[in-house]
């Protein structure tokens, strides 16, 4: 299984708060993945740890990106590997352009000294923007400084396009988002759906998971997976409410 | 009632409050140093004393410092030039040795005390009250339950006489005398005042309170507080202060020292209400050690000028250091006030809210100081300073001074100049307020996170301060 | 030819401007000024957190004129924006471009002339706007010596209701080991008037051993718009001493842009004058300070008339060993009612060895205000950090990134944006060396 993303036994605390208890997860690549729970389980703190947060200490358990170890490593490093993170509130990044940041980001892709084929970059970037319905103006606009929560959120999925992850996971992409924005979001994670991609879209609503239908669905509940099934399983929980997971799932 | 008269009754209960602290008693003393300062001042004040010999050498070295050292005028007011040193009395006693029940005190000074209401507040609310009138403290008492648990709250001639051991190592460290000019004239001359050391983990719930009197003229009073919280201890002191109205200067320098060793506690309260003749040039600061923390919250109503600039050490790590400051300048009045932080260990904290009012020609001057080292990580300062001017010559000057190295370090510093806004009074009015009542409550309002830090019987007692001293201002 | 500036060489160069009696006077005057004022102290309040025991005025030289080959050479690196209204380069203080000014200007009576030219022809039109202002924030010495070897620098004058919309260039050159130049900036905005200046400071070589002591007097009419960019990016060798002095009646619009990247020291006094109401001054500072650099700056907002305006923003960027301080104070004079007041300093360390100085000051003697100031002073947002890393960007690229996102609100408020796009380049080229 070495073309997957595995977390093994993975437990990890912020300040003396123990987060993350024995997680154990693997998302193939080719797959999307979705992780539900309710508040509070540590479905955030997942999506941190992965991406080398330093707030975050992990204590035991390994993480790899088809065989390569990415916990300990630093934010970049595992960024280019090819973890992306959807952020849930992503950063206001005063006075950088989002032009200037992907450029930014793909040149850190590159051999160093190898040309930059802007005239390529740009016409990729329009291409892609025109794909999520965002306005071409947006690339002279620093990144989501003053930009609506939809906005926000397509700027994560067009960041994700341009980079061109191995594994992208996708923290409460949903939340702050209209149904419109919700679907043009969707259509473009849809898009990129494909063997050469594994997903892991986090989650609190089902709704979401309407739009990109997922391969697996996981049940998060105390820092742990408690309960895995299919796509129905997303069903089942949004009709029988959290409360079943804490009782029934979580004794189990 | 009807609301006339419950407004009328209101101003009546007020004009008496006004003039609270202005009264005196006929001067008659057992010890007077005499007028002027110089060398055999010092002498006889220590001799009065019975002081120890390097106490006399450590006051006559400070004096050599006082008169070597030029007035600050060129960074402070040219104001301080009306101070005529040789026309002021530096020592007037009626006795050297407080006593324990009011009954005991003499009559004059006991009926002072009661008009200002110390006595009753003692009764209520606090775990032990010394009372200074000019030189020395004719009261002092401390509940027994404190005592036993090895609280001292004595003067600093008993501080240094009884418990050397415990103050001679702290005495002149946090501020030596070399500090300013007028820390070498307190420390030349001091007189009463309020040693305080609390044992290692004594909590005491209820504050300890020092009341300042001035009631001769032509007088300086320059008493001189020593305050260590052992290890995990946690104490609050507050000092109130009031004085006749006289037609002469005069004038009130204070030394105030904290030490609050490893997780201690102190809070240190004041409300200045000096009469408008008064020269208030007083040096405060606090040592913290590892995970202490020392607040000040320093409220200056009275006085002609006030020079303080409270300040904190944070020598240990993760100590906090906190000034909240306000301040009323009147007609005729300059507070300059503001705060300090030295920032001296990682992972301190310090936070500093100052808020100034100005009313008629009143100015009011923030200084702010705020340190940090290159050797130093993750430290944080916040500063806020708000003006707000009443009247259209009202004046107000801010001059905070930051000074940054070092890693993971912040700080932070906002400052705001505003007047009440029409809207505001105009809305209150139209709800049937007065123009100054609207002006007395929107001021209020403008201090009131600040007056909720302070206790109960202090908020109120500040409020109709600042009460009073808008009145009139409008019109 | 090098000769020391004494006060033989003083009067003999004084003795060249014979003919303006009040011109030779003025030098005199300096000379004297500058003779009888102390060097100024640490201890000195308008010289707080400065590094005054560096501060040296000896051993500087006033130079020739430079050759043929340096000119050529240095005219050519001269032309930072592409269409200028007109071009003026000074080499060691010797003027060696002065275009002839196009015909439809001239005729308008616009005039951009070298300081010699403007004092041959318009002696009185000098003679009634330099220097007449004390410098006020603790340069007295300094405005005093260039005072008094005053010869070089640009007058730009605009006429009533003339509105110019290319920018003017000035440009500014070290070329000799040891040279002291005195440039001085004049421009009069007549009412109505609309006009742009750039003004650049170079040196021919990065290590080039020099002293700078500039001065600017900017006066804008009733109703007059002027933008000035100055650019000061002196070899590291360098002593640079500006001191400005911004003037702005009735319903003026002023904004002033300094970008500060050169110079072993670099002093900024700054004074905003207001004096007729509604007129609106926006004075704006950035710089990245690296190696020991010290950058000093210090300023003041005069509001002498009510209901104006005025903003100031410094943002530093400090790396290695440098230095910033950042000394302003908004002086509200008592009459001046209505005033709306900013002042802003935000400093972003870079290395733990920096040191980012704050003295934000307010003198409000009128009630009817809106006036703040904030100070900043932090590394970069931890979260904007990890958001830039989470993209692969590693952790130089990504604190580059955001140094020059925290400069681009500065460089937003510069109108050409061609000559915006120069300094970003130049400091971006200054993160690279």
């Amino acid at each position: 299984m070495a073309d997957s993303l595995i977390i093994k036994n993975l437990n990890a605390s912020i300040g003396d708060r123990q987060i993350l208890k024995n997680f154990s997860l693997t998302i193939p690549k080719g797959e999307v993945h979705a992780i539900m729970g309710p508040n509070g389980t540590g479905k955030s703190t997942l999506a941190k740890v992965l991406a080398g947060h330093p707030d975050y200490t992990v204590q035991s358990g390994e993480a790899t990106l088809d065989g390569q170890p990415i916990l300990g490593q630093e934010p970049d490093s595992i960024a280019r590997a090819g973890l992306f993170l959807a952020f849930q509130y992503p950063s206001e990044i005063p006075g950088v352009t989002i032009a200037n940041f992907i450029r930014a980001a793909l040149i850190a892709r590159q051999e160093k000294g190898a040309p930059f084929d802007a005239k390529a970059y740009y016409a990729e970037l329009y291409a892609k923007m025109d794909a999520l319905k965002m306005d071409r103006k947006f690339t002279s606009r620093f990144v989501n400084e003053g930009f609506s929560g939809g906005e926000k959120k397509r700027c994560e999925i067009l960041q994700m396009m341009m980079l061109k992850p191995k594994y992208a996971v996708l923290d409460e992409t949903d939340s702050g988002l209209d149904i419109d924005a919700l679907r043009i979001v969707s259509e473009g994670v849809n898009h990129m759906r494909g063997p050469s991609i594994g997903c892991l879209v986090i989650t609190h609503y089902q709704r979401l998971l309407e739009y990109i239908v997922p391969d697996r669905v996981h049940i998060m509940y105390d820092g742990h997976i408690v309960h895995s099934g299919g796509k129905e399983l997303a069903v089942e929980l949004e009709a029988k409410g959290y409360d079943w997971v804490k009782k029934e799932l979580a004794s189990a | 009632m009807s609301e006339n008269d419950e407004s009328q009754a209101q101003r009546e209960a007020i004009e008496v409050d006004r003039t609270k602290g202005d009264f005196k008693y006929a001067e008659d003393y057992a010890f007077d140093a005499g007028v002027g300062l110089n060398p055999q001042v010092i002498d006889y004040i220590s001799k009065v004393k019975g002081e120890d010999p390097w106490i006399l050498e450590f006051r006559q070295k400070a004096l050599k410092i006082f008169s070597d050292m030029p007035m600050p005028t060129h960074w402070a007011t040219q104001d301080l030039d009306a101070i005529n040193f040789d026309a002021i009395r530096y020592y007037l006693a009626k006795g050297q040795k407080p006593v324990r029940t009011w009954e005991e005190v003499p009559d004059d000074v006991k009926e002072t005390f009661e008009r200002l209401g110390i006595p009753e507040s003692e009764r209520k609310f606090l775990a032990g009250v010394e009372a200074q009138f000019d030189s020395e403290a004719v009261y002092s008492r401390m509940k027994d339950e404190l005592e036993k648990q090895g609280v001292i709250f004595c003067g600093p001639t008993e501080g240094l006489r009884d418990h050397p051991d415990i103050f001679r190592k702290w005495f002149g460290k946090v501020i030596p005398a070399g500090d300013n000019k007028f820390a070498a004239l307190n420390s030349a001359v001091f007189s009463g005042g309020s040693f305080i050391y609390v044992p290692k983990g004594v909590k005491v719930a209820q504050p300890l309170q020092a009341y300042f009197r001035i009631n001769a003229e032509n007088f300086g009073q320059f008493e001189r507080t020593l305050i260590i919280a052992d290890e995990g201890s946690e104490v609050t002191y507050m000092e109130g202060c009031t004085a006749p109205k006289f037609e002469t200067a005069t004038l009130h320098s204070a030394v105030v020292e904290l030490v609050a060793l490893k997780g201690a506690k102190i809070q240190y309260i004041t409300v200045q209400n000096w009469s408008a003749n008064v020269f208030n040039l007083v040096t405060k600061r606090g040592v913290a050690e590892e995970d202490a923390e020392v607040r000040w919250i320093d409220c200056n109503i009275g006085s002609r000028l006030t020079m303080k600039y409270p300040g904190v050490v944070l020598r240990g790590k993760r100590a906090r250091g906190e000034v909240l400051s306000i301040a009323l300048a009147n007609d005729g009045q300059h507070q300059d006030t503001g705060a300090k932080m030295i920032h001296a260990a990682d992972e301190t904290s310090s936070n500093i809210i100052a808020k100034s009012i100005s009313v008629g020609a009143g100015r009011s001057t923030y200084r702010g100081l705020v340190h940090m080292p290159k050797t130093l990580k993750n430290c944080k300062n916040n500063t806020e300073c708000d003006a707000l001017l009443i009247n259209e010559h009202s004046r107000t000057d801010t001059y905070p001074a930051i000074s940054v190295r070092g890693q993971k370090n912040s700080v932070q510093h906002e400052a705001s100049v505003s007047k009440v806004s029409a809207e505001q009074i105009f809305y209150m009015m139209q709800r049937g307020l007065s123009e100054g009542e609207a002006m007395s409550l929107a001021v209020n309002g403008f201090v009131n996170d600040l007056v909720k830090e302070f206790p109960m019987e202090y908020s109120v007692e500040l409020k109709r301060l600042i009460e009073l001293q808008m009145e009139g201002s409008v019109g | 030819m090098q000769s020391p500036l004494d006060s033989r060489l003083q009067e003999a160069e004084t003795q060249r401007f014979a003919t303006q009696d009040w011109f030779a006077e003025l030098r005199r005057q300096g000379w004297q000024q500058f003779s009888s004022l102390p060097l100024p102290k640490r201890t000195d309040e308008k010289w707080r957190f400065s590094d005054t025991r560096s501060l040296s005025l000896e051993h500087f030289c006033l130079a020739g004129v430079p050759s043929d080959e340096v000119v050529d050479r240095l005219i050519a690196q001269s032309h930072f924006i592409s269409r200028p209204s007109g071009l003026l380069v000074h080499i060691d203080g010797h003027c060696v471009l002065r275009p002839a000014l196009a015909p439809e200007l001239a005729t308008q009576g616009v005039k951009f002339e070298s300081f010699e030219d403007a004092l041959r022809h318009h002696p009185a039109l000098l003679k009634e706007y330099i220097l007449k202002h004390c410098a006020g924030l603790g340069g007295e010495k300094f405005l005093a010596l260039h005072q008094a070897w005053l010869r070089s620098g640009t007058v730009l004058y605009v006429p009533k209701n003339v509105e110019i919309k290319q920018p003017f260039v000035s440009v500014h050159w070290t070329a000799t080991e040891g040279v002291a130049i005195f440039p001085h900036t004049l421009v009069i905005a007549e009412d109505g008037a609309k006009v742009t200046l750039h003004d650049f400071q170079c040196s021919a070589e990065p290590q080039l051993r020099a002293l700078a002591i500039s001065a600017a007097d900017l006066y804008a009419g009733k109703g007059a718009t002027i933008s000035r960019l100055a650019v000061q990016a002196w070899g590291l060798a360098t002593q640079s001493f500006e001191i400005a002095n911004t003037c702005g009646a009735k319903e003026s619009l002023i904004t002033s842009v300094n970008a500060a990247l050169g110079a072993r020291r670099a002093r900024l006094e700054n004074t905003i004058r207001i004096q007729g109401e509604g007129a609106d001054v926006r004075l704006y500072g950035i710089s990245v300070a690296t190696g020991e650099q010290e950058f000093d700056q210090r300023t003041l907002q005069v509001h002498d008339a009510g209901n104006a305006k005025s903003d100031l923003l410094f943002k530093n960027v400090l790396l290695d060993k440098a230095r910033t301080i950042f000394s302003g104070l908004i002086k509200v004079a008592p009459d001046a009612q209505r005033t709306d007041a900013y002042q802003t300093n935000r400093n972003l360390l870079l290395s733990p060895e920096a040191e980012a100085d704050s003295l934000p000051g307010l003198e409000i003697e009128a009630n009817d205000v809106k006036c703040s100031h904030g100070a900043t002073t932090g590394q970069v947002n931890p979260e904007e950090l990890f958001y830039l890393l989470a993209r692969g960007i590693p952790l130089p690229v990504a604190q580059e990134l955001l140094a020059e996102g925290f400069l681009e609100e500065v460089l937003a408020k510069v109108d050409d944006e061609e000559a915006a796009a120069v300094v970003r380049e130049m400091f971006r080229q200054k993160f690279h060396s």
